[in-house]
C-alpha cells in the first residue's frame, strides 16, 4: 500500500524541511517517491501543513494515580450525567479509550506516562495497552525507594546503581528513568515536611543531590537515550526558583531533563510576596546546554493534581478544590491526587499561567523546551492547542493578560514579550526535538524510514482550531483521523529500552523481594503475555 | 477439555456458547454479576457488556462501594499492608472480621512474628472492638468489644484526639483518652479496618480520625481488600469506564449508579431478564433464590442455588492459566503464573466465544447498527 500525501506545506525540522511537496508512505514507514511516481492512494493537502506525529514527553495517562482520580472524581466523568459540552473536565476524556482518541484528533502519535513506581507497572500497562490509536511509554520513577537508597547508604558505587537502574527497565518495560522530590517523600514518611535539595533523607544518610546525580550518571552510563528526567523539590512553593536553579547547576555536563519547569518559577517579591522568577530560570537553562526541561503550563478551569510527589500533594491537601483528596504511601513514592481548579480571578493562579507562558517564551532553543500542561497537573491536554495559539500570536495573549489581575501581571515580564513561536518552532518542540530526546532516530521526522506517523492541519489562522482538529492522521501509515474524527481503531505499542546489565542483580533482586517481602520478584515484573494485546510492546536502542 | 451444560444437560461447548449468546441477545436488560474473576476476565466482560448494552456488578461490590463512597466524599490516606508491616510503630485493628476477611492478615503485619524493618522499633497493637471471640495477639491492647459500639467509639476518640470532651460510649472515658494519647505519639501509625464491620459514615470517621492525626504526625490506614479480585475488577472498570462497578450501558455510554445498577435489587424488582453470573475463584452463586435465566461461568460442574440455563467450566485465574489480579499485601495488580496450567478455558476466552457467537457479528466484525458502531470512541471491542 503506497500513500501519497500530496501538495503540502511539509514541516520537517529534523531535515531542515519547509516547502510545499510531496509525503509518501510505504508499508506503514516514510519512503521516497517511487520511481512510477504512482500511489495506491493519494491524500489532496495543498494548502494544508503536513508534520510528524506529534510526541508528548510528560502526561500522566494511565496508571493507578490516574485510575484513583478517575474514581474520587466520577462527577467530573463525561458521562456522570448528560451534561453540557462546557462543564469541568468534560472534554479531558477520563477512559483510557477517550485519551487515545483526543490525542490522534490533535496529531499526537506517541505519549509518555512519566510517572510509573515499578510496582504499579503492570496495573500501568494495562491502561496504556488499553489507549488506542497511538504508542505509549513509560518512566519508572526511582530515588524514594528503599532498595537504591540502600546501596547509596551502604556506597556501592556506580556500577551498582547502574545495574539497578537496568533491572527495573527491563522489568517494567520503560523507556527511562525519573525521580520525583529525590528522598522527600521517604523522608515524609519520617514526618519531614520540607525537603531540599541538600537535605538528608532520615535513616538512609544520603542527600537529594546525590540521589540525582546518582541517578544521572546510572542513566547516562547504561546508555539509556532519555536523560534522568527530574521533578525537582519544593514544587508550587513561593521562593522555589533556588531549588530548579540549584538542580540546573548540578547537570555538570552530563544531560538533565527537568520537568514542569513552570512549577519551579515562583519568587518571593511583590506584595504578596509571591512573583515570576522565570527570567532567572529561563536565563539558567539558555546557559545549560545539557539541560531540557518541558514547561508544564497552568490554564484556568478545574483539573485534578496526580503526582508521586506525596511531601507536595500532603502540604497542598488543604488547597483541595473540590475538598476531598487521596494520599497513598506504599513502597517508594507513594501518590497524592488533589483536585484543583485554577482561577482566572485568582492571584497565585494568574501568575502561574504567565510563568509558564514566559519560560516558553524566553528559552530561546526550541530543541531544549518541550511542550506541556503535565497533564492532568497543569490543565487537561486537550488545551494544547489553545497554548500553540497563545505562543504563536502576541495579540492573542494580549487579550487575555487584560482579563486577568493587574497585580499579577505586575510580577511577571509576559505583557512586555513580543515574540511569537513560528510554526517550525511549534514543530520542532512538538516533533523533532522530542524524538531526539527519547532517542526515538524513526519519530517526530519525515525523512525515509522513519514511522509513518504523520498529521496533516488546515492552515488556519485560528491556531487553536488548527491543531485541534487535524484533517488527517496517519499512524503507522494507516489513515486513524479525518477532519479531526477518528474513523480507524488500532493498537499501539509501548516502547522501552533494555540496557545491557551484570546479571548478578536479579540474583541480588530475588533475594531482596523475599527478604523484605517475603514476595518473589516475579510479581514486579511485566510480562509481556500479561497485557492481553499481540505485540505490546517495542524495543527502542540503547547507546550502549 | 471444556465441559458446558444447558439445563444440567451436557453438551458440546459450541452449543453452550451459541445458547448464551442466544439469551443475552434477546434480553432486554442484561446483567452481567459475580464478576469474580481476573482483569483479563474482566476486560471482556466489560467489552461484552458494552455491546449488548448490559449492566456490570461484581458480588462483593456492597464492601467495596463503603470503602469508595468515603474516597469520593471525603478522600482518603491509605497504604499497603506490606509498607505497614514494614513501617508501622502503631497499628490500630478495628472491628472483628479482619482476620475472616484476609486470612492472611497476621503474616501480611508481621502480627506472627516474621521480620519487619529495624526501624520500626517497638509497635504498639491496639485493637477496636474485636467481638468477644477474637483470639489473642501477643501484645495486644483491647479497646471496646462489640461492634455496634464502634460508631459511637470512633466519634468519641476523633473527639478527644482533638481535644474536645466525649460523651458516654460504653467504654471508659479514660481508656478512650489513653488511646487518643497513644495514637497522636505515634510516629507512623496504620489503621486497620474491613468495610464490612463499618457502614460508610463510620468509615469516614475512621478516615477523619487519620486525616486529623497528621497535623502533627504521621498516621495512614487501608481497608481490607473484598475478595474475588474485587479491587482488580474495579481497577479495569475504572480505566474503561472512568466509573466503578454498577456500571450500566443501557443508553449507549456507561452511567455508573450504586442503587439502580445493584444487580440483586436488578433481579429481585424483576428489571434484569438475563444474568451471566461469573465465578472463577470459586463457585459462588447468585446471592438471590428466583430470577430471570442464568448463563454460569464457574469452575466445574459444581451444583450452583437453583439450575443455571447454561453453564460452561472455566479455570482458575492464576491456576488454570496465567492471570493478572490483585494482590493485596502490594496493593498492587501482579502477574500470577498458573500453577497447574490446564486446557480448561479462562474465562476472557469463554466471553470471546460467546461474543463471537452473537447474532450479527462474524468474526472481528462489529454489528451493523450496534452501539459500538456509533460509538467506537469507547469500545474495545470496536478495536481491530
Amino acid at each position: 500500500m503506497t500513500i501519497r500525501i500530496a501538495g503540502g506545506r511539509v514541516i520537517d525540522p529534523a531535515h531542515g524541511r519547509d516547502g510545499i511537496g510531496d509525503v509518501w508512505i510505504g508499508d506503514g514507514r516514510i519512503i521516497d517517491a517511487p520511481p512510477s511516481g504512482t500511489a495506491d492512494a493519494t491524500y489532496d493537502a495543498a494548502g494544508k501543513i503536513v508534520m510528524a506525529g506529534a510526541i508528548d514527553v510528560h502526561s500522566h495517562v494511565a496508571g493507578w494515580n490516574v485510575n484513583t482520580a478517575r474514581l474520587l472524581l466520577p462527577e467530573f466523568h463525561r458521562a456522570a450525567a448528560p451534561r453540557p459540552a462546557a462543564t469541568p473536565l468534560s472534554n479531558a476524556g477520563w477512559s483510557t479509550f477517550a485519551t487515545g482518541c483526543l490525542y490522534a484528533q490533535m496529531g499526537y502519535t506517541t505519549v509518555v506516562e512519566p510517572a510509573v513506581l515499578p510496582h504499579y507497572a503492570l496495573h500501568a500497562h494495562l491502561e496504556l495497552a488499553d489507549i488506542p490509536i497511538i504508542d505509549k511509554a513509560t518512566l519508572a520513577v526511582l530515588g524514594n525507594d528503599d532498595f537504591l537508597l540502600g546501596l547509596m547508604h551502604g556506597r556501592e558505587g556506580a556500577a551498582a546503581i547502574r545495574d539497578y537502574v537496568a533491572w527495573t527497565l527491563d522489568a517494567t518495560h520503560s523507556l527511562g528513568i525519573k525521580v520525583v522530590n529525590a528522598g522527600g517523600s521517604i523522608a515524609l514518611k519520617d514526618n519531614v515536611r520540607q525537603f531540599s535539595f541538600d537535605d538528608v533523607v532520615p535513616q538512609y544518610g544520603v542527600t537529594s543531590r546525590e540521589i540525582v546525580k546518582a541517578l544521572q550518571r546510572a542513566a547516562h552510563e547504561a546508555g539509556v537515550p532519555h536523560p534522568l528526567h527530574v521533578h525537582c523539590n519544593n514544587l508550587g512553593m513561593a521562593g522555589n526558583v533556588d531549588s530548579a536553579l540549584a538542580t540546573i547547576a548540578a547537570a555538570g555536563g552530563l544531560p538533565l531533563h527537568l520537568a514542569h519547569l513552570q512549577f519551579y518559577g515562583y519568587g518571593k517579591e511583590g506584595p504578596r510576596g509571591f512573583s515570576s522568577a522565570a527570567v532567572r530560570l529561563a536565563e539558567a537553562v539558555n546557559g545549560a546546554k545539557d539541560v531540557t526541561i518541558d514547561v508544564g503550563q497552568v490554564m484556568f478551569g478545574q483539573t485534578v493534581t496526580i503526582s508521586l510527589d506525596t511531601l507536595r500533594q500532603f502540604n497542598a491537601r488543604h488547597q483541595a478544590r473540590p475538598r476531598k483528596w487521596v494520599m497513598l504511601e506504599g513502597e517508594a513514592n507513594g501518590a497524592g491526587i488533589v483536585p484543583y481548579e485554577y482561577r482566572a480571578s485568582d492571584f497565585y493562579n494568574a501568575v502561574q499561567w504567565a510563568v509558564g507562558l514566559e519560560l516558553f517564551l524566553l528559552i530561546d532553543d526550541p530543541w531544549r523546551v518541550f511542550f506541556t500542561t503535565d497533564h492532568p497537573n497543569g490543565a487537561p491536554f486537550t488545551t494544547y492547542p489553545e497554548i500553540f495559539a497563545l505562543l504563536m500570536d502576541r495579540d492573542r495573549r494580549a487579550q487575555q493578560i487584560a482579563t486577568l489581575p493587574p497585580d499579577a501581571m505586575a510580577v511577571t515580564t509576559l505583557p512586555a514579550i513580543t515574540r511569537e513561536y513560528s510554526l517550525a518552532e511549534i514543530a520542532t518542540m512538538t516533533r523533532a526535538a522530542p524524538a531526539r530526546l527519547l532517542g526515538l532516530a524513526d519519530r517526530g521526522q519525515l525523512g525515509p524510514g522513519a514511522v509513518a506517523d504523520v498529521a496533516v492541519y488546515a492552515d488556519e489562522r485560528d491556531r487553536a482550531k488548527m491543531f485541534r482538529a487535524a484533517a488527517l492522521v496517519f499512524k503507522d501509515g494507516e489513515l486513524v483521523v479525518r477532519d479531526g474524527a477518528v474513523t480507524h481503531y488500532r493498537w499501539g505499542r509501548a516502547l522501552g529500552v533494555r540496557p545491557g546489565r551484570d546479571r548478578a542483580i536479579d540474583q541480588r533482586m530475588t533475594r531482596y523481594y523475599e527478604e523484605r517481602f517475603g514476595l518473589s520478584d516475579a510479581f514486579l515484573k511485566v510480562p509481556e503475555h500479561a497485557i492481553g494485546r499481540p505485540q505490546p510492546f517495542e524495543l527502542v536502542a540503547c547507546a550502549r | 477439555m471444556a465441559r458446558a451444560w444447558i439445563g444440567g444437560k451436557p453438551v458440546a461447548l459450541e452449543r453452550a456458547l451459541a445458547e448464551a449468546a442466544e439469551l443475552l441477545a434477546a434480553s432486554r436488560c442484561p446483567l452481567i454479576a459475580g464478576l469474580g474473576t481476573d482483569v483479563a476476565g474482566a476486560r471482556a466482560a466489560i467489552g461484552l457488556a458494552e455491546r449488548i448494552g448490559a449492566v456490570v456488578d461484581h458480588m462483593s461490590a456492597d464492601v467495596l462501594l463503603r470503602d469508595l463512597a468515603v474516597l469520593r466524599e471525603a478522600g482518603m490516606m491509605l497504604t499497603t499492608p506490606s509498607e505497614a508491616r514494614l513501617r508501622a510503630d502503631t497499628l490500630l485493628l478495628v472491628g472483628p472480621s479482619l482476620a475472616t476477611d484476609a486470612p492472611e492478615l497476621a503474616r501480611w503485619l508481621g502480627l506472627d512474628g516474621s521480620r519487619r524493618h529495624a526501624a520500626a522499633g517497638q509497635r504498639a497493637i491496639v485493637r477496636l472492638c474485636p467481638g468477644r471471640t477474637a483470639p489473642p495477639i501477643a501484645g495486644e491492647t483491647r479497646v471496646g468489644r462489640d461492634p455496634d459500639q464502634l460508631p459511637i467509639l470512633l466519634a468519641a476518640l476523633r473527639a478527644r484526639i482533638a481535644g474536645r470532651p466525649a460523651g458516654k460510649t460504653g467504654v471508659a472515658i479514660k481508656a478512650v483518652a489513653d488511646l487518643a494519647t497513644l495514637l497522636k505519639a505515634s510516629r507512623f501509625g496504620v489503621a486497620v479496618w474491613s468495610a464490612r464491620d463499618l457502614d460508610p459514615l463510620a468509615i469516614e470517621m475512621l478516615c477523619g480520625i487519620v486525616a486529623d492525626l497528621n497535623a502533627h504526625t504521621r498516621f495512614t490506614g487501608f481497608p481490607i481488600a473484598a475478595g474475588d479480585n474485587a479491587v482488580g475488577v474495579l481497577q479495569a472498570c475504572g480505566w474503561m469506564t472512568g466509573f466503578p462497578m454498577r456500571t450500566g450501558f443501557g443508553r449507549g455510554y456507561p452511567e455508573h449508579d450504586p442503587w439502580r445498577y445493584d444487580g440483586a435489587r436488578m433481579v429481585a424488582g424483576r428489571e434484569a431478564d438475563c444474568v451471566l453470573w461469573i465465578s472463577a475463584f470459586r463457585t459462588a452463586s447468585p446471592p438471590w433464590r428466583d430470577g430471570p435465566p442464568v448463563i454460569a461461568l464457574t469452575r466445574g460442574e459444581v451444583a450452583l442455588d437453583g439450575a443455571p440455563s447454561v453453564q460452561i467450566e472455566v479455570g482458575r485465574p492464576g491456576v488454570d492459566h496465567d492471570s493478572v489480579e490483585h494482590l493485596a499485601q502490594l496493593g498492587t495488580l501482579v502477574a500470577v503464573a498458573a500453577t497447574q496450567r490446564s486446557e480448561t478455558m479462562s474465562v476472557a476466552e469463554a466471553v470471546a466465544g460467546i461474543v463471537r457467537a452473537l447474532p450479527g457479528a462474524g468474526p472481528g466484525e462489529v454489528a451493523a447498527g450496534s452501539p459500538t458502531r456509533t460509538r467506537a470512541k469507547f469500545s474495545t471491542e470496536a478495536a481491530r
